[in-house]
């Protein structure tokens, strides 16, 4: 049970953040280079892969188990009430809805007003505009697959569902920006809060000396009750923004 | 917008209410144990508790984002 939640988890967390980083490496290599742009994504890339190497280690070796459960359990409800937050807003319209394509638009527009440098020299604006971007979304990753890795037996769920996740952004990538305008992020993202919420309870009450009933199955259940919670906020919202409109 | 700025607010999010009130909600949980020991009672309801607590948190910063709207 746990196993495929973790796999899910981190796969929908993960790629919706890869495709945020995807928007902005398409957007520098259309407008500008995509040698550039690439060489910019592999440099944020390589200095993740550092970040990884030494948070998994750190955390899992030098902190006590009830203490690590409770860290992760907070940087998942940090996470997953966030993007639940943002979810219920846009559910209720008081919020736009999550699109890396008109991200992709935006930053691609921004651009245009950056002047190219001679063929053969680097783009360093290009390569500068690519690391930052791929090294903030993918931060996020990192702190995910660990916080989801760090719990025994978690590790292969959270690195089989971030590598799938990369498999499935490279290839949209592959196909070009098309696809983004067709996902559905906004139900996406909104899902993926109540996964990571419902990790963050799970975890962190364990590790202040909760024994859940059903053990693994609680995720279900705790998955179950952010759903109703979430929908009755979304609902509350509409109507009372209905009465505004009405006063 | 700094790169710094930007690492705030992928960590912590759009707002302060929200990981305060996670902060709050871990804070008082943990206070509760630290107090009350091993105690049966919490061991198989404090999970509901923090439940509660948090969507409490989430549901403070959505009103957070309703006032800040109609202002």
């Amino acid at each position: 049970m746990a196993f495929v939640l973790t796999l899910i988890g981190a796969m929908l967390a993960c790629g919706l953040e890869m495709l945020e980083a995807l928007a902005i490496v398409l957007a520098v290599g259309i407008t500008r280079r995509f040698r550039d742009s690439l060489i910019g994504a592999a440099g944020a890339a390589l200095a993740l892969a550092l970040l990884a190497l030494v948070l998994g280690p750190v955390l899992i070796a030098r902190v006590p188990l009830d203490s690590l459960r409770i860290v992760i359990g907070a940087f998942l409800l940090l996470f997953g009430l966030e993007w639940l937050r943002k979810g219920v807003l846009r559910l209720a319209h008081l919020r736009s809805p999550s699109s890396s394509f008109k991200e992709f638009v935006e930053e691609q527009e921004e651009l245009e007003g950056l002047a190219l440098p001679a063929p053969g020299a680097p783009d360093w604006a290009g390569r500068t505009i690519a690391f930052k971007g791929v090294l903030l979304e993918g931060v996020e990753v990192i702190l995910i697959v660990t916080a989801l890795g760090a719990r025994p037996g978690g590790l292969a769920p959270a690195l089989i569902g971030a590598g799938s996740a990369l498999v499935a952004v490279i290839a949209v990538g592959l196909v070009l920006h098309a696809p983004l305008a067709r996902l559905p992020e906004t139900h996406l993202k909104y899902v993926v809060g109540i996964v990571l919420s419902s990790f963050g309870v799970f975890f962190a009450a364990e590790g202040l000396g909760v024994s859940w009933p059903g053990s693994d199955a609680a995720l279900l259940y705790l998955a179950a009750a952010f759903l109703l919670i979430s929908q009755l906020q979304v609902h509350v919202l509409i109507r009372e923004q209905a009465a505004v409109a009405a006063a | 917008m700094s790169t710094l700025r930007q690492l705030r607010k992928l960590v912590l999010g759009e707002t302060w209410s929200l990981p305060l009130g996670v902060a709050l909600a871990l804070g008082a949980a943990g206070i509760y144990r630290l107090i009350d020991g091993d105690d049966s009672w919490w061991t198989h309801a404090g999970g509901f508790v923090l439940l509660g607590l948090v969507a409490l948190a989430l549901t403070a910063s959505l009103a957070g984002a309703l006032r800040a709207r109609r202002r």
